[in-house]
């Protein structure tokens, strides 16, 4: 990522964001309310631009290209670098095994077997496969809340991305739901790239590999998360994760 | 706005931070007054030192205590991670340097009717002297932060393993007189015993350096004595 800003409106939300994303690891996002943690990951998957009035200038290469030239379908950017909300989202009277494949019914898919085999894969990449293995068919808003984030993280694994953007995906479930995606999160990243917005500090020293700390739209310290909640280089990082300031 | 989130933790941090500071003065206080009452064969004073170490002890148990549970409900990171950490071992170690404040006026009690010999006692006491200043010395590198000072700590403890060093020739030397040898084996423990002391006052150097850089260092490694020093 070179040189990123973002605005909404007239209000700038990121200033000049150079960063370098680790493959294969966790990077978790952490900072302030408004500090714009999560623009910086909807910028990550053109997501930003669907809001009215907002735009993107700069660069964010991914493997080599940018994903916001001019050539280049945002959906397909969208399949490659995926994304799990705050909210379990699943289409709640849709059965769990068709919330699994519905992105991929989006992109074309229609054979039967290969759909049930894509979402069997997908559901156990979640960790959920054999909490629902019986009642495939059930609705998926019958799942607990827990349940329903990781049909959710199914449904964009479906797809077969490269990265996966987590934009505060544990902050409406209980306690044991939490560890649960954490401890999913320490698996995914085996394979996929995971970047994860978080308000919860300790949640970004648990399960990142990399620490990213926002202050009003630039990026302060970045760097290992066992440095930045030992002994951060900046001032402010500092005083942020002791609770010196919010 | 800067908002202070945090307030009740850190303010206890602050109270285990002041209280360390306290045992460390009383610590040095107890060594120096040891090894005076072994020299002026000063009952009292020894008793007095022996009484007060449990004072010393039930500080420590209380620090303990609360550093664990800061270490329980509060999840401390960055420099109150370090600070917690650091109050652990420098409390652990001023417990131990009570500890040898009392082994030495045990000694000084036991070993009150045999005959003393002046160049051993001054020994004693120019060893003394020296480690209570490198604990006073640990104590204020910590509350001041001061990384300089710190670092001044195994320079001071030289003359010290030195001086310990030195000790054995000298009780050696009384060989020909059973009670006086006797007397100067057990005066060899109490250069032992300040010896420790010392290397607790380096490791709470170590501590503070700990606290400040964020880096594990040992400020000296008796495996390896001529390895130059880190740079910071």
């Amino acid at each position: 990522m070179s040189s990123l800003s973002a605005w909404f409106g007239p209000n700038q939300a990121l200033r000049d964001i150079n960063l370098l994303v680790e493959p294969e690891s966790v990077t978790a996002i952490i900072g302030p309310s408004g500090c714009g943690k999560s623009t910086l990951v909807r910028c990550m998957n053109r997501m930003h631009e669907e809001i009215r009035g907002a735009r993107v200038e700069g660069k964010v290469l991914f493997n080599g290209e940018d994903i916001y030239a001019p050539d280049v379908d945002p959906v397909e950017v969208r399949r490659r670098i995926g994304m799990v909300f705050q909210k379990p989202n699943p289409f709640p009277t849709m059965s769990i095994l068709d919330n699994a494949v519905a992105g991929l019914k989006l992109l074309g898919g229609s054979n039967r077997a290969e759909l049930a085999e894509r979402g069997e894969q997908a559901l156990r990449a979640a960790g959920l496969w054999d909490e629902v293995k019986d009642r495939l068919n059930e609705p998926g808003g019958r799942l607990s809340g827990g349940q329903q984030q990781r049909l959710c993280i199914a449904r964009a694994l479906a797809v077969e991305p490269e990265v996966l953007l987590m934009d505060e995906p544990a902050s409406a479930l209980d306690p044991a739901s939490t560890l649960r995606i954490e401890e999913l999160v320490e698996e995914l990243k085996l394979k996929y790239t995971v970047v994860i917005v978080t308000h919860n500090m300790q949640q970004a020293a648990r399960v990142a590999d990399w620490t990213l700390f926002m202050l009003l739209g630039e990026v302060v310290e970045y760097g290992p998360t066992q440095k930045l909640f030992t002994a951060p280089s900046d001032s402010r990082t500092e005083d942020y994760v002791t609770g010196r300031f919010g | 706005m800067m908002v202070e989130l945090r307030k009740r933790f850190h303010e206890e941090l602050a109270a285990l931070e002041a209280e360390v500071d306290e045992v460390g003065m009383e610590a040095a206080e107890a060594v120096r007054l040891a090894v005076d009452g072994l020299i002026r064969r000063d009952r009292g004073q020894l008793d007095q030192v022996i009484a007060g170490d449990d004072r010393i002890d039930e500080k420590y148990m209380d620090m303990e205590r609360r550093i664990f549970d800061c270490l329980a409900t509060q999840t401390p990171v960055a420099s109150d991670l370090r600070l917690l950490s650091a109050l652990t071992h420098i409390n652990f170690h001023l417990e131990r340097v009570g500890d040898q404040a009392v082994n030495i006026s045990k000694i000084a009690e036991a070993t009150a009717n045999l005959p003393p010999q002046d160049t051993i006692l001054v020994r004693l006491q120019e060893m003394a002297d020296v480690v209570v200043r490198m604990l006073r010395t640990a104590i204020d590198a910590f509350s001041r932060r001061d990384l300089d000072l710190a670092w001044r700590l195994p320079v001071m403890d030289d003359p010290v393993d030195d001086l310990n060093r030195g000790m054995y020739r000298q009780v050696v030397a009384l060989a020909a007189d059973p009670a006086a040898l006797e007397w100067g084996i057990q005066m060899n423990v109490v250069a032992r015993a300040l010896e420790r002391v010392g290397d607790n006052a380096v490791d709470i150097g170590e501590q503070v350096a700990f606290l400040l850089t964020g880096e594990f260092q040992e400020f000296t490694d008796a495996s390896h004595p001529d390895a130059p020093p880190p740079t910071t």
